[in-house]
């Protein structure tokens, strides 16, 4: 049966834009981006760690390929990777030294590094624009809808992809013993630091290609936008209504407060955010494993 | 002599040098580094008392910032005067927020606390922008711009208000915390919770009245502030990582050393910004002080 469903979802999502709107077409795209930072972010939170870096390394992927493309002449397709090795390369360096934190200080630092990149990016201005930003000639595929959509989706299904062999291979177990008593799992000879470390360079390497997507879609960086709190705030919120630990809560979050957000930006111009913080609350207090976990759970009580 | 009395001559040494080649930024950076501390006193007590990093702490700032406004402008209420009345509206409405959201997950993982706070800063940023748009405002009074003149160079005269008020709650909050019963019981709670309950300390009571006089004090520094600053729904934000920067340099138990600090940095801050052409680093600061601190710290804990 799975194996069936599956492709056919697949199949599914690359012929969708032949069936709806150019409008959707670009929804769809964005709750993708959505998507992939939040499944990122999962798997982060999959180790015990909490980080509020991702606005910081998708920001560091958006202007290390709108650089590429317009400095260095990069094609727009390679400066995708380019930016997911630069971010990964940042997450390297930075990695030896805020992994060794945990808990509340390991996401205050990556909070504040995210605004370092900021800063960096605002004043660094030969190379980035400086507050004005960086504007390319042309986006991606000449600005193509379609063409973009499935860049994006294949990006996307990598990162479900990987988030699926995280979550069934040996690492997971490596993993779920740090999350869960780290001193045990040092005991019993995990290598912590090295699993905190690959992890942390394969989120943040995900989440530079998916600036990267992002600032290719727009040919646009600038230092306000694109570190935006945004990249922060509805990915987490996402994961958290989904139901964190898993790859479909995720899914199910993004497609829910991606397609909620939509509307409510044209219900409410100003302050739609407000939605997101009161969701992230309600969520927290009432129902602490998301839609998804709360679902698997009373299955699971029911046989 | 010990370590301490070295680190703090040498301190006064280099605030000294500070002040005879750069006098305005010693000035400024005085100045503007009382108001860091006088508003990340309230942070470090909840911080140290709760337990508890309130990421909505920089919006309790905002929210007295829009009250001021709002009582300047529909009732003509002095900001100065003002102060007494934001200060219980702030006091109650901490009680409120810690009522309503935060007693509910106090024994739940820390990360969803501050994944609450979170989620409590942006409702607040979004209803100032529901209310007041994203339009800056301000306060015009004619007592705000006046200046003085200190060792032959023109500064701000209303600013050492903040240096006033700092050094006057960091006195109160330490007579409150040695002196008062109610104090007493605060300090037990934060060195050990479960041993306070013991002896019949009411601890959700002591978190209730910490939440709720942490967000007055912060009322009482933002209607002052509100005369000197542009008021728009994000301009409380910077102040949450200033003052977890002053916490985590100067320590949880040690509130003068976060007032302190915090004229340190905004003295640096101050240098940085009259250096011409690098005047946007200047953010940078703090930021690299949180880490290096935070990161020294942990090692520092890890070792020892």
């Amino acid at each position: 049966m799975r194996y069936i469903f599956i492709p056919a979802i697949c199949v599914l999502c690359f012929v969708l834009p032949f069936f709806i709107d150019a409008y959707l077409v670009h929804v769809f795209t964005s709750i993708m981006i959505f998507l992939s930072l939040s499944l990122s972010w999962d798997m982060m939170l999959r180790t015990g760690q909490l980080s509020f870096g991702i606005a910081g390394f998708f920001g560091l992927g958006a202007y290390a390929s709108i650089i590429a493309v317009d400095d260095f002449s990069v094609h727009p397709m390679l400066s995708i990777f380019v930016a997911a090795v630069f971010a990964a390369l940042v997450a390297f360096t930075l990695g030896w030294i805020v992994l060794r934190l945990r808990e509340i200080y390991f996401a205050i630092t990556t909070l504040a590094l995210s605004s370092v990149f900021m800063i960096f990016a605002r004043n660094l201005s030969d190379l980035t624009g400086g507050s004005a930003g960086k504007v390319l000639y042309e986006s991606i595929f000449g600005g193509d809808p379609i063409k973009t959509y499935w860049l994006v989706l294949s990006v996307t299904l990598a990162v479900v992809l990987l988030s699926e062999i995280f979550q069934r291979s040996r690492i997971r177990f490596a993993i779920n013993s740090i999350r869960d008593d780290e001193i045990a799992a040092k005991c019993s000879g995990v290598n912590i630091f090295k699993y905190l470390l690959f992890v942390f360079v394969l989120t943040s390497a995900i989440q530079g290609a998916v600036g990267a997507l992002y600032a290719q879609q727009y040919a646009f960086v600038e230092p306000e936008s694109t570190f935006s709190a945004n990249f922060l705030l509805l990915p987490m919120s996402m994961a958290l209504v989904g139901g964190i630990y898993s790859t479909i809560g995720p899914i199910i979050g993004a497609l829910a407060l991606g397609l909620a957000s939509e509307y409510l930006k044209l219900l409410m111009p100003y302050g739609h955010l407000i939605i997101y913080g009161l969701i992230l609350i309600v969520t927290i207090l009432f129902l602490p494993r998301g839609v998804y976990g709360t679902i698997t759970e009373k299955m699971a009580k029911k046989r | 002599m010990n370590k301490k009395t070295i680190g703090y001559i040498v301190l006064v040494v280099v605030l000294f040098l500070v002040a005879l080649l750069r006098p305005y930024a010693f000035f400024y950076g005085l100045q503007r580094g009382s108001l860091y501390g006088l508003v990340a006193l309230p942070l470090a007590l909840i911080l140290g008392i709760v337990g508890l990093l309130n990421l909505a702490h920089g919006e309790f700032l905002t929210l007295s910032l829009y009250l001021t406004y709002v009582l300047f402008n529909k009732f003509g209420v002095d900001p100065a005067v003002s102060s007494l009345l934001t200060f219980p509206i702030l006091f109650v409405f901490g009680l409120l927020v810690y009522k309503l959201v935060i007693e509910r997950s106090l024994k739940s993982h820390h990360l969803n606390l501050l994944l609450l706070t979170f989620g409590v800063s942006i409702v607040m940023v979004e209803s100032f922008n529901i209310l007041w748009t994203s339009r800056p405002r301000n306060i015009y009074t004619p007592y705000a711009t006046t200046s003085i003149k200190v060792f032959g160079i023109h500064v701000g005269a209303y600013e050492f208000v903040y240096t006033l008020l700092a050094f006057l709650v960091l006195a109160g909050l330490l007579v409150f915390l040695k002196r008062t019963r109610l104090g007493q019981a605060t300090y037990a709670v934060g060195q050990n919770p479960k041993g306070a309950a013991l002896v019949g300390i009411n601890v959700k009571l002591v978190y209730a009245f910490v939440f709720g006089l942490s967000a007055a004090l912060v009322a009482l520094a933002g209607s002052f502030l509100s005369v000197r600053s542009s008021i728009f729904p994000q301009a409380g934000g910077p102040f949450t990582m200033k003052s977890f920067s002053l916490t985590a340099m100067a320590g949880l138990g040690n509130l003068f050393g976060i007032v302190l600090a915090g004229i340190v940095l905004a003295i640096a801050e101050e240098v940085v910004k009259s250096i011409p052409d690098y005047a946007g680093w200047a953010d940078l600061v703090f930021f690299a002080v949180l880490i290096i601190a935070i990161v020294v710290r942990a090692f520092g804990r890890r070792e020892g």
